[in-house]
């Protein structure tokens, strides 16, 4: 089962972007996220508080639609899905 | 003409474009890179989510405020003091109808499509900060 993790602004810079990668079935969002995230100290402390939970500004995608970051822990990833994590938007 | 896009726009055309025989105002809001004490800004965007958001919210506003045209262009990639950013050109039967048509469309944007600015400085860069508060936690 694949999944493309996307990550935008200071997160990709730390953590890159446009990540495929192979999950197991059943593996939630925050699973997957956390992860991926732990390859960068930085970049997991960017996304995730001390108890391992979504900073509340984290913003998620699910294939271009917004889940709520307390949803993730409870919710699977599927295959195909195209993931997307990123901070407050500043545009304009 | 609803985009995302590196290239910069004739304001000049867009308002010629916009104007309609019942037209009887156009508003233009020009976001401009500012110099604080910036190189360079450089821009990035979720584009395929971003434009769909432009497109929903130029839609929203035709609705709410009897919007005769619309046109959202908002620039990616890197930009120097002075260059564009965001151009929004509404047209309207009125002043009051193009005024919180622009208004409404800009304010929308700030809120929520998916677009970061990245202030690049002599000594590196720093990302604007956005507004908190919409990354959905419940509260218990």
């Amino acid at each position: 089962m694949t999944v493309k993790i996307r990550f935008f602004a200071q997160f990709r810079e730390l953590l890159g972007t446009d990540i495929i990668t192979d999950v197991s079935s059943g593996m939630t969002f925050v699973a997957l996220i956390q992860t991926i995230a732990k390859k960068n100290p930085a970049g997991y402390t960017a996304i995730f508080d001390e108890n391992g939970a979504f900073r509340e500004f984290v913003i998620l995608m699910k294939n271009g639609k917004r889940i709520d970051i307390t949803d993730a822990a409870k919710t699977p990833v599927v295959d195909g899905d195209d993931i997307a994590v990123f901070p407050p938007v500043a545009g304009g | 003409m609803i985009s995302i896009q590196t290239e910069d726009v004739d304001i000049g055309v867009l308002i010629r474009e916009a104007k309609k025989p019942e037209t009887g105002a156009v508003v233009v809001f020009d976001g401009v890179v500012r110099d604080d004490n910036i190189t360079e800004m450089e821009l990035e965007a979720y584009e395929d989510v971003a434009k769909q958001e432009l497109e929903r919210i130029a839609g929203d506003a035709t609705v709410k405020f009897r919007l005769q045209h619309v046109d959202i262009i908002h620039r990616i990639g890197r930009l120097l003091v002075g260059e564009n950013i965001l151009i929004i050109v509404v047209a309207a039967g009125h002043r009051n109808e193009a005024y919180d048509g622009s208004r409404f469309i800009i304010e929308a944007i700030k809120a929520g499509v998916p677009i970061w600015k990245k202030e690049l400085t002599k000594d590196g860069g720093r990302w604007v900060p956005g507004e908190h508060g919409h990354g959905t936690k419940k509260t218990p």
